[in-house]
């Protein structure tokens, strides 16, 4: 019921939300907003569902595209960038936490964290420019900048910054975590036991950890979300947010479609990475 | 051990302020200035033309962009929107939801959690792209005036980034409700707002100032993904008729690096200026977050066994 009642009020706030561009204007110097056009927006969506008009956007001036052929692509594409890099996320991320949190040196801390303080969009153009120092300087291609054509898309560099910032934010919660569990008294038990330390760590430590990364993936994976758009946008990915973007003419059930499919993105992500900790706990935390 | 973090970031810190304020009187063009582009004729053998953009030089210390603008001049004029904007939009974040969190903390009942779920799904569409549909119609060759334009995208910002604040100072202050002199103070009759004022803030100040400069480097990060998608702060000036150019009216760093982010391949120094520029104000604030961090976990330390 309860999980219903949210799905029904983010609809409605993606329905709300398209619609904002097309009603709120400037007339006259005064911000005016059209609550009418809003309504009328959402009812036309809703009747172009029964007919089918809400599946199909333009493209240039006249030709009427079927968005059910069109949007899968993008959306595979996405899904594959997102799917690889939250994977390589957890599992770096739960191994260099266990050892960063134990390291004493604060010099160390202060580099990963500024590491993470570094927004996205620089990340990208700080490694677009170091590929094209490198081969300007040395006639090495090592990735390439940015995809030319959906056939020819670029990997690396992508898939390093989508990977980098989410590690970095689970290096730093989950170290805190980590470190917290280290001190529980059930580890100086184990200790006192006669326990080998990689022994404890996988019996004991990783066990208590895992629940804390179950507990932050929404925010991990709303971290992923937020820098898909500017991976997608700056690499020239053809991806979900592509199409928002892509900005010849703003269509209402377009952008709604998208922003429903980005929902979809979502859980698939955050199923697919609750089912890589499942299989973890499987490993680690079996009785 | 002093801690040496803490006085780099205020330092630096307050240097950046200091720029910003006097930007305007130490740049060293007018604002509009543009160097020319002209013909050079020293003799037979050496002679052509010269055009902008301009690298560095003695002249232009950081090079001009493509159209002669001295970078280093646009930089000093925008400063003062991104630090300010920045620093005012996380002070109003931090006052507005750090009072309402702790008074809702103090009257309401155990930390319900079903909130959680409609959270968890919000984060499938990220705060930059709510900005982004709230404010492409207004942004975009905007006929409101740069500072009108300026306080309501400080406005709306600010909304957004509201909910974060209260609910984390919300679930700290239900903690933090449980101890025992809070229920002391309560047993002595003191009112709901004496609690908050003498009982909860003293104990909060700390995580306030920390979280007052971590809104601070989130805001710039905002205000940054949004010029990438060519929504200055400030304006928007859309040139159509040809490629179309978008450019930032206030000049503001984060609009610099979205105005000039397709300079990858060539005169690198155009779009490497601004982003330095705006790193070395991001990793202030951080060394600033990170010296308070430091401080606080003096106060509050635990040791691991192993």
């Amino acid at each position: 019921m309860r999980i219903a009642l949210s799905f029904v009020s983010l609809l409605t706030f993606i329905l709300i939300l398209a619609a904002v561009p097309l009603s709120l204007s400037v007339i006259d110097g005064n911000v005016t907003f059209s609550f009418e056009s809003m309504v009328l927006l959402a009812k036309e969506y809703f009747v172009g569902l029964w007919n089918g008009d809400s599946f199909t956007y333009q493209e240039g001036i006249d030709r009427v595209q079927n968005m059910m052929q069109d949007i899968p692509a993008y959306f595979l594409t996405s899904l594959r960038y997102l799917l690889l890099a939250g994977i390589l996320a957890v599992l770096i991320g739960l191994f260099i936490s266990y050892w960063y949190s134990k390291t004493k040196q604060e010099w160390m801390k202060d580099i990963i964290g500024f590491l993470g303080t570094i927004p996205d969009f620089i990340l990208v153009i700080v490694l677009q420019m170091g590929v094209v120092f490198i081969y300007q300087s040395t006639g090495l291609h090592v990735a390439r900048v940015a995809s030319r054509s959906a056939d020819e898309n670029a990997y690396l560099l992508p898939l390093i910054t989508l990977t980098i910032v989410p590690t970095i934010y689970l290096i730093r919660t989950l170290s805190e975590k980590t470190y917290d569990v280290l001190a529980e008294d059930y580890i100086l038990h184990a200790k006192a036991k006669g326990l080998k330390k990689p022994f404890i760590y996988i019996h004991h430590v990783v066990r208590n950890v895992l629940p804390f990364l179950k507990a932050d993936l929404h925010k991990v994976i709303a971290i992923m979300m937020s820098n898909l758009f500017i991976v997608e946008y700056l690499f020239n990915i053809r991806g979900i947010t592509a199409i928002l973007f892509d900005g010849t003419m703003y269509q209402y059930n377009l952008t709604v479609n998208t922003l429903i499919s980005l929902v979809i993105v979502y859980f698939l992500i955050y199923w697919s990475i609750r089912l890589l900790i499942l299989i973890l706990e499987r490993v680690f935390a079996h009785d | 051990m002093t801690n040496w973090r803490l006085w780099i970031g205020i330092i630096t810190c307050s240097l950046i302020v200091l720029l910003a304020i006097l930007g305007p009187v130490i740049a060293p063009y007018e604002k509009d200035f543009m160097e020319p582009t002209g013909y050079y004729y020293n003799g037979p053998e050496d002679f052509g033309v010269h055009s902008s953009p301009y690298p560095p030089s003695k002249e232009h210390i950081f090079g001009t962009d493509q159209w002669g603008y001295d970078i280093l001049t646009l930089l000093l004029y925008g400063a003062k929107y991104t630090v300010f904007v920045g620093i005012g939009v996380a002070l109003v974040r931090i006052i507005v939801g750090g009072l309402l969190g702790m008074w809702f903390g103090l009257t309401g009942r155990e930390g319900k959690k079903n909130s959680n779920s409609i959270f968890g799904l919000l984060g499938s569409i990220p705060a930059f792209v709510i900005l982004y549909f709230l404010l492409i119609g207004i942004t975009i060759n905007s006929e409101l005036s740069t500072l009108e334009l300026i306080f309501l995208q400080a406005f709306i910002m600010i909304i957004i980034g509201v909910p974060g604040v209260y609910a984390a100072i919300h679930s700290k202050t239900n903690e933090l409700k449980k101890d025992l002199y809070i229920t002391a103070a309560r047993a002595l009759g003191a009112g709901r707002f004496r609690i908050l004022w003498k009982h909860l803030l003293p104990h909060l100040k700390g995580t306030f100032l920390a979280m007052f400069v971590k809104e601070i480097i989130i805001v710039l990060t905002l205000i940054g993904q949004l010029g990438i998608f060519n929504l200055f702060f400030g304006g928007t000036i859309l040139r159509l008729g040809g490629p179309p150019v978008y450019i930032s009216i206030s000049r503001e760093w984060a609009g610099l690096i979205g105005q000039w982010r397709s300079f990858v391949y060539d005169f690198q120094w155009i779009l490497i200026v601004p982003l330095i520029a705006f790193l070395l104000l991001l990793f202030s604030f951080y060394i600033l977050s990170r010296g308070i961090e430091i401080r606080q976990k003096a106060i509050l330390q635990k040791y691991p066994h192993i």
